[in-house]
């Protein structure tokens, strides 16, 4: 236990040392190298090193901007003595995570190819560390390999792409997007509106619009979802309304239905054909919105020619 | 009577047949549970590697994680209303709604929580009802910024499956998770039960439960589980024992196989567009959650869609258990009915081979063992009590087996204590877990036979067609601390 303490002390000197550095207090990779031996990371104390690792991680997940910068410089040269990459070569599917994840919150990108091999291993959570490493690693390049990976990707592992993605490369490059788009992936379809939504890449929202009558369910509940964080020209919006009736799903339609009503101006004719057509399951929907926008005779109408439809089978 | 029940057991065939029955039940059960605390083991040790690589500050900080809606219905509650819905309204998740549904309360709730919470009517006219429900009164929404996420949904009574039914029917998020407004749920449980949801492969997740746990005589500061105490009781002090085994060995080893049949209606979560499809709850049955889990499935081997229903092994939500031995056997004789109730409603799935495994493995488990335990206890005590009479009983041999079944019984508890306590720092104190392996120990004795009782009386209702419904669970409430 002392050890490990005086292990995380050295360490916090040592960075506060390298990025707070006045002439008369700076330190070398030599002398940081000593210390570090000197408090016990060496390659046989498989602990200790392990410790380090968990300490550089944690150090750099709180700090940003230039510093992050200069701390990834650091890590490139101070050991864990290859420890994670030795993780990598493990049977064991969780060692096998576990290094691929010290690797690139480490940013030693000088293992990308070995990662690269694992972007279609068969457990889920190597593929998805390693898929997140080429983010890391190459950025928004890391979009061309898209279309080579062969086992579905789920949800969380879309999340923390584009949240990685984000994070570390802040700037669009849409010439990738563009390549991306190529892709005949459901999951990649989704990933790229994710992209698209967290970038804001007003620019875009037309892939985004194309899959709103996907015939998967899923495509067109991500492209729903990310449709609703654009507002969109009075064009878009009437496109929109043109699929509205191509969409299978009666609460997929009920959300895009309080988008149009959100995002545009009162389009009655729009309202009522959805009132008169054969979708039942609306309907209550549909006349709440003109009901409570001036259009209550509408309704009422509506509903008095439905009681004239009505048979009566009396005796 | 006794002359020709004499002669009927005296047969050679009959004899040995009962003797065999009793013993082959014996062994298999106990086959059971002991693949159980293998299966319960492996499945802990591999959720918690698992949750190494999704963490729950990770999931509070993304962007794009799915929305959940809590439902919870409310039956004459406004002695704690106020502190239920403060409890509620106080869960960690980004994307959350809480619909409280109250079901016709014929008490003061909806004025206390309308005065309490700022709440507003809203029209109901409009309100769309694609699973049918008792009708809704009005809607209310909360005027202060503070509760924009709580919406109270007034209605006629119509049963807790009628309740959640109104408010999966008002929810428009992917998720719904329904519970008993009651309960306190862990402040980071919908992070973590979104987790397998998250986690997603090719298999659709169509139901995730929680473990729940029993925390009488706990304190409880602004709807939050303060301290969590051991009930001072020696009833709920047994159902914590109870509760921990079923949630560990039972839930978490059915889950690892894909096999679980139940997800508990106090915390279970579920897609709302497969609930929709399905109808939602079954409010003709009291056993609904158990008949909703299983219909979902159906519906998912009808589809010919792989799917998952999973099971988180850390406590996430805490209530209530029964006092006393009188609630106790209300509660359990509601089960029963419950069980009866949906084990004959899907009793095509008996060996049916068109639903795979859940047809020709986990129904006929459920049917002999959870369904069938009591009856074949009961029967084995009659056995006992006329073989005594009629002198062919063994008694030395005969208490040895019975010492012997008894020590497996505590081992398989003990086991399911001790992986309890390690995994999960809920009770970690020396004398809480000697208090927990004295209840386990005792509970063969003071508790089970009472338990078996009450399934008894369930099951006679039912034979008997004899109309019961819920039944009153008094409950004292939780201790509320003011500091």
């Amino acid at each position: 236990m002392r050890r490990l303490q005086k292990i995380e002390a050295s360490f916090a000197d040592i960075v506060s040392k390298y990025l707070y550095v006045s002439s008369n207090d700076s330190i070398t990779i030599k002398q940081i190298n000593t210390t570090l031996k000197d408090v016990g990371i060496k390659p046989r104390n498989k602990n200790n090193i392990q410790y380090l690792i968990h300490l550089m991680i944690r150090t750099q997940r709180t700090i940003l901007g230039g510093h992050f910068n200069k701390l990834q410089q650091l890590y490139a040269q101070i050991p864990p003595y290859g420890v994670s990459i030795g993780k990598i070569n493990s049977r064991n599917w969780y060692r096998k995570a576990r290094g691929i994840r010290e690797i690139y919150e480490m940013n030693q990108a000088q293992y990308f190819d070995e990662i690269f091999k694992l972007i279609n291993h068969k457990n889920i959570y190597v593929r998805r560390e390693a898929q997140i490493a080429m983010v890391v690693f190459s950025g928004w390049e890391s979009l061309r390999f898209l279309p080579y990976l062969k086992k579905n990707m789920t949800l969380w592992q879309q999340i923390k792409i584009v949240e990685k993605l984000f994070d570390l490369h802040p700037k669009p490059k849409i010439k990738w997007l563009h390549r991306a788009y190529e892709t005949d992936k459901l999951f990649g379809k989704k990933l790229l509106m994710r992209i698209i939504r967290k970038y804001e890449l007003h620019g875009e929202t037309g892939y985004i619009l194309d899959h709103l009558n996907h015939e998967d369910y899923e495509v067109r509940e991500t492209a729903i979802y990310c449709v609703q964080s654009f507002g969109l020209s009075s064009r878009s919006v009437n496109y929109i309304k043109e699929l509205y009736d191509d969409i299978p799903d009666a609460t997929q339609q009920g959300q895009l239905l309080d988008y149009i009503f959100e995002n545009s101006e009162m389009d009655v004719d729009f309202y009522l054909r959805q009132l008169y057509s054969d979708n039942d399951e609306l309907k209550l929907n549909i006349a709440e919105i003109l009901w409570n926008n001036g259009y209550k005779e509408k309704v009422q109408e509506f509903y008095y020619e439905q009681y004239s439809k009505a048979t009566v089978n009396a005796g | 009577m006794l002359d020709s029940l004499e002669s009927f057991f005296g047969n050679y065939y009959v004899y040995w047949t009962v003797n065999y029955f009793f013993l082959i039940y014996g062994i298999m059960l106990m086959t059971i549970y002991f693949s159980g605390v293998v299966l319960a083991n492996r499945a802990i040790r591999r959720t918690k590697k698992k949750s190494t690589f999704l963490q729950v500050q990770d999931i509070v900080s993304a962007t794009d994680i799915p929305s959940v809606t809590l439902v919870a219905p409310a039956y004459n509650e406004g002695m704690t209303i106020i502190e239920n819905v403060k409890s509620l309204l106080s869960i960690q998740y980004p994307y959350y709604e809480f619909i409280l549904v109250n079901d016709g309360s014929k008490d003061d709730s909806l004025e206390k929580l309308i005065k309490e919470f700022d709440l507003e009517q809203h029209d109901a006219s409009f309100i769309t009802q694609p699973i049918p429900t008792a009708s809704v009164k009005s809607i209310y929404k909360s005027k202060n910024k503070k509760y924009t996420h709580l919406t109270v949904i007034d209605k006629n009574n119509g049963g807790r499956a009628d309740a959640l039914n109104t408010g999966i029917n008002f929810a428009d998020t992917e998720l719904v998770i329904c519970t008993d407004a009651d309960c306190i749920i862990e402040q980071d449980a919908l992070l973590k039960m979104v987790r397998p949801y998250l986690e997603e492969d090719e298999e659709e997740i169509i139901a995730c439960g929680g473990g729940i746990g029993i925390a009488n005589d706990s304190i409880v500061h602004n709807g939050v589980l303060k301290e969590l105490k051991l009930p001072e009781n020696l009833v709920p002090m047994v159902q914590v024992v109870e509760y921990i085994r079923a949630f560990l060995l039972g839930r978490m080893a059915w889950g690892e196989i894909n096999g679980l049949m139940l997800v508990s209606g106090a915390f279970g979560m579920y897609p709302r567009k497969r609930v929709m499809e399905v109808g939602g709850f079954d409010s003709k049955t009291v056993g609904e959650d158990l008949e909703l889990c299983i219909r979902l499935r159906i519906h998912m081997e009808n589809l010919k869609k792989p799917y998952k229903v999973v099971y988180l092994p850390e406590t996430l939500c805490w209530t209530e258990g029964p006092p006393d031995y009188d609630i106790l056997i209300k509660q359990r004789d509601r089960w029963a009915r419950g069980l009866w109730e949906t084990m004959s409603l899907h009793r095509k799935l008996f060996f049916n081979p068109r639903y795979r495994h859940m047809g020709m493995l986990y129904y006929p488990y459920w049917l002999f063992f959870e369904f069938g335990a009591p009856l074949v206890e009961f029967l084995g005590m009659i056995v006992i009590i006329l073989f005594g009479i009629f002198g062919w009983i063994n008694w030395p041999f005969s208490l040895l087996l019975f010492f012997l079944v008894y020590l497996v019984g505590c081992l398989f508890s003990t086991a399911a204590i001790f992986m309890y306590v390690k995994n999960f720092d809920h009770y970690t104190k020396p004398k809480q877990i000697v208090e927990l392996l004295l209840a386990a120990y005792l509970e063969p004795f003071l508790y089970h036979p009472v338990l078996v009782y009450g399934q008894m009386k369930g099951y006679y209702k039912k034979l008997f067609r004899i109309k019961s419904g819920w039944g009153a669970m008094t409950r004292k409430g939780f201790k509320v601390s003011d500091s």
